[in-house]
């Protein structure tokens, strides 16, 4: 009985540091991607095999037209009429009504499109956050409803290549109505495509030829080759969507989410 | 790169006018200062609205704009490069010897490193002296990685980081006019030197 003391304290203490570490504060509507190792999808001949990816919080859901106008309200230079022609191209926030008013084509709760890569940027700044990398973003989106490895669950695999097949709907539902995955976070498929902050390191060709390169490599039969899980389409698509952006382009499934570092 | 109009397939879909529960937008979370400023005294296509900070080789710190004036040949590159690097910056210095003294003296020629690690301003001014850059023509520019990746966005270039610490990168030469406008990129290895030099000649006469 005399261990029983030292018992006690033992757990309490464990308990508290338990304790401690669930309460560090999430930001609000952030959730937790932990420490990770994110298996690039396709590999040139140098790459690196396994990156590995520090934790970091990432919004649980896109950025939505709400999110974005209280944006442009406090910075006039991103309104649509506003906005330098080199951040963005003449689709900017084409789906809106007005500088200040999205407008029916763009609930509040519906994901922001239309946007460019230095839009998404600066909001995300503004909020005290940053784009997350695309080794960030590949990362947590790997992970299935109830498991982090969704390649291996193969129902995951079918509805993202269920979504990857249907065009976009003309007005986006709103955010946060897909299932939640692995780590909390809704809408890594199934809503819009997403800007990630490198993704002009998406692709380029292993030898610097030029850059016709990458849609052959990307796209041609031989290019599969390089790639590590041949049936994972999604992932091609993502790659040769992100390989085929511009940072000034807008378009209408094309929105953002944010990150923060721990 | 692939046209956009492919990507796009379904984007033709226009926007169909419904009834709409655009709710109140909610307030901001926190509010610091955006990159971008809203009153600069650029054009709305000059690359020198970018806030990006740089250092020179000499250790200087610059914002782009301070290139304003002149028209500017830029390209990214990293110093160890093996393989395309020293065809651009050779490509570059034809440009500049195919180039009138007085043509010379209002055009200037700018590299950016895309190496934040290894190409230091040390580094970068040991660069220049090995390859003899004249320093009244040539600026050297050193970065931070976030300040790359807008850059290289505002070139439309792409640059990818290996294993072995090299880049693989787009090849090109961008000439910009006194605004800091793209007025020509010179895409590809090898693509020959003329246009550049006739457009450079053109912007340098006027």
């Amino acid at each position: 009985m005399l261990n029983i003391g030292p018992r006690i304290y033992l757990a309490t203490l464990l308990a508290s540091v338990t304790v401690a570490r669930a309460a560090e504060p999430s930001p609000i509507g952030m959730a937790l991607i932990p420490d990770g190792v994110y298996h690039p999808f396709f590999l040139a001949q140098n790459d690196l095999k396994d990156v590995p990816v520090k934790g970091f919080w990432l919004d649980i859901v896109p950025v939505t037209n709400g999110d974005f106008l209280a944006f442009v309200r406090a910075n006039a230079q991103w309104r649509r009429s506003q906005v330098k022609r080199i951040f963005a191209d003449d689709a900017y926030l084409k789906n809106w009504m007005d500088d200040l008013d999205p407008g029916t084509n763009a609930p509040a709760h519906a994901p922001v499109a239309f946007v460019s890569w230095f839009a998404a940027k600066a909001c995300a700044q503004w909020k005290g956050k940053r784009l997350p990398t695309a080794a960030e973003w590949e990362y947590a989106a790997s992970a299935g409803p109830t498991r982090k490895d969704g390649e291996n669950d193969a129902g995951f695999k079918r509805q993202v290549l269920e979504w990857y097949s249907k065009p976009a709907p003309a007005r986006l539902p709103p955010v946060g109505t897909t299932r939640a995955n692995f780590w909390g976070i809704h809408d890594l498929h199934g809503l819009v495509w997403e800007w990630v902050a490198d993704f002009n390191t998406a692709m380029v060709t292993g030898d610097a030829r030029g850059d016709t390169g990458l849609n052959r490599q990307l796209f041609c039969g031989a290019g599969a080759q390089g790639a590590r899980d041949v049936e994972n389409y999604p992932a091609f698509m993502r790659y040769g969507f992100r390989s085929s952006l511009r940072a000034d382009y807008c378009i209408h499934n094309l929105g953002f989410r944010c990150a923060k570092d721990l | 790169m692939m046209p956009r109009t492919n990507i796009l397939g379904a984007a033709l879909a226009l926007l169909i006018a419904g009834a709409g529960n655009a709710a109140e937008a909610r307030p901001a979370s926190c509010c610091a200062p955006t990159a971008l400023s809203a009153t600069t005294n650029f054009t709305d296509k000059s690359l020198y609205q970018s806030d990006s900070k740089w250092m020179t080789d000499t250790g200087k710190r610059i914002k782009l704009g301070e290139l304003k004036g002149k028209v500017q040949v830029v390209a990214m590159f990293f110093a160890n490069c093996q393989y395309a690097c020293p065809i651009i910056v050779n490509d570059m210095k034809r440009i500049e010897a195919a180039l009138s003294a007085d043509q010379r003296a209002n055009i200037g020629f700018t590299l950016v490193s895309f190496d934040t690690k290894r190409d230091t301003p040390a580094a970068l001014a040991a660069y220049r002296l090995a390859h003899a850059l004249p320093a009244n023509h040539w600026t050297l520019l050193h970065g931070e990685p976030d300040d790359l990746l807008e850059l290289a966005a505002l070139l439309g270039a792409q640059f990818k980081e290996d294993a072995n610490g090299q880049f693989a990168h787009s090849n090109v030469i961008t000439v910009l006019n006194a605004q800091g406008e793209i007025v020509y990129q010179q895409l590809g290895l090898n693509q020959g030197i003329m246009e550049t030099v006739r457009i450079l000649r053109q912007l340098a006469a006027k």
